[in-house]
């Protein structure tokens, strides 16, 4: 038998997921950035009023307005998940033995190098329009990273390609092509400009809530389709299909309180709290809910992804990952030591 | 064997690059902000929203207010008219938002409130259409919650206030929390000076229209409307009325007489409460009315708002959907005014300006009307309404009887 994961580098792996893990906080903190409005709080770029960038004093950072520290802090987390991209893609040239891989890491390296242009272009030039290009390519940066920490999982090398009819990957593919769009109308609505019809804008929520249905419709689907007869013995499937079940539900729930936390409720008079609730401008929960819907969106996306990875990918029937591991054991052992992994570069 | 060459950085890629991101941020740079011509005021005076010069003349009027006070970006005042707005708190709310190398921050209206109220302060940003109530259109000078009587200017305590406390069950938030944390301390004083200054530029500007079509030289008119617009806001706090000391704590028997008083002064046809307010104070009752912002370019210019075939031309030149102004239901305690006897006391005494709300006929000389214990006892009777238990047990939840303003 063949040993499917020989040339694996476990080492990738590692890198992808914690540059990926580093790089959702960096979406939340883009987030809080828009949400608060503080583009601008510091005027320069790349450094902050005038130090460089990682050398701008602490207590001015976290004892400063809150703008600032929340510009300041997503640049600096910027700068660190760059640094561990540079890391990724040394470690993907060193250790990886499939060259599209190596590629994308250079890819996903040279997306992070261009959102932090963008951002900087977006201080220099005040621009507003660039600040919503910023918004909507981070989540996608983000989704590239989990790609790779997807291709350079032990799933991915002991997977094949589906053979055959796929009906739930181009679901998924439809789900993800929804995500994205949807992200786009979303980065529209929080960047929306002050010279704007109040027509276009209410065309744009229309949009958002016609494709929040589709989506929605989209995952219900999905989670009927790895449950019937061609996909029931891959039981691995249920699992980002059940993600995208939770989150989709939680996109729901966060949408309705993010209008509520801006802007309150049309039905002011249904119960008392809604005639009572106040909005408070600013206020750290509203914040958060408001942040916390757009960084789901891009959790929706990566789900979306996994889940048409692996079904486009597949494991043996009635397989998994763990006994499939035990199955090669000897020749995993061998594949996660570096000098195996030179020979097989070699 | 897998190459060594460093792939996406070649000289190919990168020129690509550079062409993609030349194209990708051509035109991105912000443009200079403009107020909107009122050309909605233009068309309801005109009472022909298919005139040709309806765009040509708001665009004239609006030039010549931006002479005198200056655009979104680079605000001024006229010397020659009373200084009713602090310039460098203008200054400060006004253009794009961010800080400067001292970390003061600016663009404070684009960052809190032109969302709703549009750059103009035209009750038109973006997400206008989408709420209920419509967001204030500051151009009439015309202000729902204030201390002082129908027809007068609110003091900048007032504007300070709504902007501080914000109104339940609307999209108007409260900024007090921006006004507790030291960094913000000035934030919300400056917008209330940014407020007044835009509604002093929006009503000015409603006058010049005025005074162009009805042929007069609207260019030796500009000032001197400016100045008398100014002045009426200057007498603000002179025209403040301060609510009595009301009475919070009670007798249950004294209290339980007091609302039973209220409650007929409420039931009365004298007040008419119920004509809008309904005889449970629910809200439902058979009056129903637009707000004196719809009803401007609506009834006043032979529009019938119910009409849809009417008043759809005019959303071209900036109209929302009309809505009828909703009555309060006064049984969920949600005051927009304020929660405290005394907020409810101005209500009353002083209506709600804009709205269908009235200011209570008072009692004087031969006239009839509501006595001074007549509108107290109204008060304790709205108040009960939304405070069952405490009130029957005599007790109160109102922090005091005083208004909480310093005029």
């Amino acid at each position: 038998m063949s040993n499917p994961i020989n040339s694996r580098s476990s080492l990738v792996y590692l890198a992808a997921m914690l540059v990926t893990l580093l790089t959702f906080p960096l979406i939340w903190l883009g987030g809080l950035v828009t949400t608060h409005d503080a583009g601008m709080a510091v005027p320069d770029w790349p450094g902050t009023f005038g130090y460089n960038l990682f050398l701008y004093p602490i207590s001015a950072w976290l004892y400063g307005p809150f703008d600032l520290f929340v510009e300041h802090g997503h640049r600096q987390l910027a700068a660190v998940v760059g640094l561990f991209a540079i890391v990724l893609c040394v470690i993907a040239y060193r250790n990886e033995t499939r060259h599209w891989v190596v590629k994308v890491c250079f890819l996903f390296l040279a997306a992070i190098i261009a959102q932090g242009v963008l951002g900087g272009v977006r201080v220099l030039l005040d621009a507003r329009t660039i600040a919503m290009i910023h918004g909507c390519s981070g989540p996608l940066v983000f989704a590239l990273g989990s790609f790779i920490a997807m291709a350079t999982s032990k799933r991915w090398h002991l997977a094949s390609p589906t053979v055959g009819s796929n009906r739930l990957g181009r679901v998924a593919i439809v789900l993800l092509t929804l995500s994205v769009s949807q992200l786009f109308v979303g980065a529209h609505l929080r960047h929306s400009l002050p010279a704007w019809l109040p027509a276009f804008f209410m065309s744009l929520v229309h949009t958002h809530l016609l494709m929040a249905s589709l989506i929605l419709i989209a995952v219900f689907y999905i989670a009927v389709l790895v449950r019937n007869s061609a996909n029931s013995a891959n039981r691995e499937l249920r699992t980002p299909s059940n993600a995208l079940l939770v989150i989709v539900a939680m996109q729901i729930l966060l949408g309705f309180a993010t209008w509520i936390a801006n802007y309150a409720t049309p039905w002011v008079e249904l119960t008392p709290w809604l005639a009572k609730y106040t909005v408070q401008g600013k206020g750290f929960w509203e914040s958060m809910i408001i942040t916390g819907h757009q960084a789901t969106g891009s959790l929706l996306i990566v789900c979306s992804l996994w889940l048409a990875c692996r079904s486009y990918r597949r494991l043996p029937v009635g397989q998994s990952v763990a006994s499939l591991s035990t199955e090669l054991e000897p020749a995993v052992r061998k594949a996660f030591r570096p000098e195996s992994v030179r020979v097989g570069v070699e | 064997m897998f190459s060594k060459q460093i792939p996406l950085l070649n000289s190919k890629f990168l020129v690509l690059f550079a062409i993609w991101a030349s194209a990708f941020f051509c035109g991105c740079a912000p443009q200079e902000m403009q107020f909107r011509p009122n050309e909605l005021h233009v068309a309801s005076l005109s009472q022909d929203s298919t005139h040709p010069e309806i765009t040509e003349l708001a665009k004239s009027a609006s030039e010549r207010v931006d002479a005198l006070f200056g655009k979104p970006d680079s605000p001024k005042w006229p010397s020659e008219i009373a200084n009713v707005v602090d310039m460098s708190k203008v200054k400060r709310s006004a253009g794009p938002v961010g800080r400067d190398k001292f970390k003061v921050e600016y663009g404070l209206f684009r960052k809190h409130c032109v969302q709703c109220h549009g750059t103009t302060g035209d009750g038109q940003g973006p997400v206008s259409a989408l709420l209920a109530p419509y967001p204030r259109d500051f151009r009439r000078g015309s202000f729902k919650f204030k201390s002082t009587p129908i027809g007068k200017k609110p003091t900048h305590v007032d504007l300070v206030r709504t902007l501080e406390n914000g109104l339940p069950g609307t999209a108007m938030p409260a900024f007090g929390t921006l006004n507790r944390s030291a960094e913000f301390a000035e934030d919300v004083d400056a917008l209330a000076h940014y407020v007044r200054y835009l509604s002093i530029r929006g009503e000015v500007e409603r006058r010049l229209i005025s005074a162009i079509i009805d042929l007069e030289d609207a260019a030796a008119q500009a000032l001197a409307i400016a100045s008398k617009v100014a002045e009426n806001w200057s007498l603000a706090d002179s025209q403040s009325v301060k609510s009595p000391t009301l009475v919070t704590v009670w007798t249950p028997e004294a209290q339980s007489a007091a609302i039973e008083r209220g409650r007929e002064v409420f039931l009365s046809e004298l007040t008419a409460c119920t004509k809008c307010h309904g005889k449970l104070a629910d809200g439902k009752g058979t009056s129903q009315d637009f707000d004196e912002w719809t009803k401007d370019w609506t009834i006043r210019a032979g529009i019938d708002p119910s009409k849809k075939a009417e008043w759809k031309p005019m959303k071209r030149f900036g109209a929302l959907k009309p809505v009828l102004d909703s009555p309060r239901n006064l049984t969920l305690g949600a005051f927009r005014g304020g929660e405290m006897r005394a907020d409810i006391y101005l209500r009353i005494v002083l209506g709600i300006e804009g709205s269908p709300m009235p200011a209570i006929a008072r009692k004087e000389n031969d006239n009839p009307g509501i006595t001074e214990e007549g509108i107290r006892d109204l008060v304790e009777y709205v108040f009960s309404l939304s405070n069952p238990l405490l009130s029957s047990a005599g007790t109160t939840n109102d922090k005091g009887g005083e208004h909480e303003q310093s005029n």
